[in-house]
């Protein structure tokens, strides 16, 4: 029996925690708070160790909080992280999204810096500025930045947030074994899909989509020790999802993944879910990275690394992008289908479809298609917001109600 | 130099495994290609510095991935592929061809088309009695943002 309007906009019959309201994915209020409140003091994947090779290195990564950032290896080969911004006249200072600087300048007007973030030239100083401002008053504002976690450089653009150890806690003992080895980045590219970046989360953070992908259901759901498979929540937001034997063979123009990875059983397969919006994937034998950068209510930019052995030969490099294309590829069987679900998503719960609740309502057992990895998620979230994601304008009502357009 | 017919043919080569894709009518597209062919789909990456092989097949792979497409959720947009040859530099039997692409995607409601990406065919060509195979395609993509991707190759 189908509902009518009153039935249709009637809160679930689950626990408040197993639901949200469809407007936290619409708002552009709520998307503002969740830059400030979420991203601005999360510690954020902005490159690998394995982009900056050499002194003078530099990758550009535009912060989800909205700041434009230069990541660069100095001479003394350490890692860090400025505002991609003059701070004479506001100009962006580098332009293309990676190289190698000895000097970062301006073009607008020649200010040229270091890769200490220390201002080296200011033309015609003396001449414009007498003794009134120089280049000591003209360093570039450095973000906080560690190496960590694989050789993943991460920033946190707020001073006084917790240290990265704090932020990740245990979420990646899971992985870390796994990561012993120098890492090497060997794929590369940005999807801007119309769609909220909590949704894009979502599915990197349940199971039960995996009716979605024939590739999955042939290779793992069917297969023995699938339904074994646990969640298991950590503090900040975080969460892991534990390993099984993914039979890769049982695709046809797939087989056994040959190359393995350092101390993984043989079609292992690891997730690691780090709030706000970034994803660990392990499969064997891959490491894929998603970092989502939030654009506006339904529209998010998330960038896909893919990842193998810094001392993989030729050979074993190409079985790892073979494998990575295979599904994660932009032309893979499981990319595809997992943006076009979500791009779904955005065109059904954009503002003004009458969309009310999205269920969070599975239990089984922290096992593979419970859906505890999204409600912790939304614990978190609704704690750093201070609004809870199932009544997000503290309407209190048993039946929330609209806010006016 | 080649012959104004053996352009001709290949010329005619590309434009039809590009109507034949666009009709997802694979069967006619393998049928223009060699036993020995290979598709590989490439890109360079200025944000990691490299070059990058996003899909890459040899003839069995290609029919395999064919094969499989109806056993997925894909996005059902037709694509429509522009080509335009540029050069041909032709040996004896084979020819190296390089042709411009752009891909465009229209979408089922509405009908609203758009420009889905650029690049290039590097094609080589088999030359046998008066007929033309493909022997390689190597699609170099200027385009790297493909929204949510494709599953038939381009």
């Amino acid at each position: 029996m189908s509902k009518n309007a009153a039935q249709w906009s009637a809160p679930p019959k689950f626990p408040a925690s197993h639901y949200v309201d469809s407007r936290i994915y619409t708002d552009q209020q709520i998307f503002d708070e969740e830059k400030e409140k979420l991203f601005r003091p999360a510690w954020i994947i902005a490159c690998h160790e394995s982009e900056l090779q050499a002194p003078y290195d530099y990758r550009l990564f535009t912060h989800p909080a909205g700041v434009p950032l230069i990541i660069v290896r100095g001479d003394d080969r350490k890692v860090r992280a400025f505002y991609n911004i003059c701070p004479h006249r506001g100009n962006t200072i580098l332009y293309d999204p990676a190289g190698n600087a000895k000097r970062m300048t301006c073009i607008f007007h020649q200010w040229a810096f270091d890769t200490r973030g220390t201002c080296v030239e200011i033309t015609r100083g003396e001449q414009g500025y007498q003794d009134r401002f120089c280049k000591e008053d003209a360093s570039m504002r450095e973000v906080r930045c560690e190496v960590a976690f694989g050789g993943f450089v991460w920033v946190n653009v707020t001073d006084d947030a917790p240290a990265l150890r704090e932020f990740i806690g245990g979420a990646m003992d899971i992985l870390e074994p796994y990561m012993e080895q120098p890492m090497e980045v060997f794929h590369f590219h940005k999807a801007l899909v119309r769609t909220n970046f909590k949704l894009w989360h979502d599915t990197n953070s349940e199971f039960y989509h995996d009716f979605l992908h024939y590739f999955n259901r042939i290779t793992g759901m069917m297969q023995p020790g699938y339904y074994e498979r646990r969640y298991t929540p950590f503090a900040n937001g975080h969460a892991s999802v534990g390993s099984m034997q993914i039979q890769y063979d049982k695709y046809d123009g797939s087989k056994e993944r040959a190359v393995g990875w350092p101390g993984m059983a043989r079609g292992g397969w690891y997730m690691v879910d780090l709030f706000p919006g970034m994803t660990y994937n392990l499969r064997t034998s891959v490491m894929r990275i998603d970092t989502s950068v939030p654009i506006s209510p339904n529209e998010v930019l998330i960038e896909f690394r893919g990842l193998g052995l810094k001392s993989d030969s030729a050979e074993e490099r190409a079985q790892r992008v073979f494998d990575h294309n295979m599904i994660w590829g932009p032309f893979g069987r499981n990319l595809h289908e997992d943006l076009l679900g979500v791009t779904g998503q955005g065109r059904a719960l954009r503002q003004g479809t009458d969309s009310r609740y999205l269920l969070h309502g599975r239990e089984e057992n922290n096992t593979i298609h419970d859906e505890v990895g999204m409600r912790h998620y939304y614990a978190e979230w609704s704690r750093r917001m201070g609004r809870a994601a199932y009544d997000p304008y503290r309407e209190g009502k048993a039946e929330p109600v609209r806010a006016a357009a | 130099m080649i012959k104004g017919e053996q352009r001709q043919a290949i010329e005619d080569l590309v434009y039809r495994s590009c109507l034949a894709l666009d009709a997802r009518d694979y069967k006619t597209f393998l049928s223009l290609c060699d036993p020995e062919f290979r598709y590989t789909v490439t890109t360079h990456s200025p944000e990691i510095r490299r070059d990058m092989v996003w899909l890459d097949h040899d003839r069995k792979g290609m029919e395999t991935l064919f094969a499989n497409l109806p056993k997925h959720n894909s996005d059902h947009s037709p694509i429509t592929r522009h080509a335009t040859v540029y050069t041909v530099d032709a040996a004896r039997d084979a020819a190296e061809v390089v042709s411009a692409i752009q891909v465009f995607r229209t979408q089922l409601d509405g009908g609203a088309t758009e420009l889905f990406a650029v690049g290039r065919f590097h094609d080589t060509v088999k030359l046998a009695d008066g007929v033309a195979r493909l022997a390689r395609r190597i699609v170099r993509l200027e385009t790297r943002q493909l929204g949510y991707g494709y599953h038939v190759p381009f």
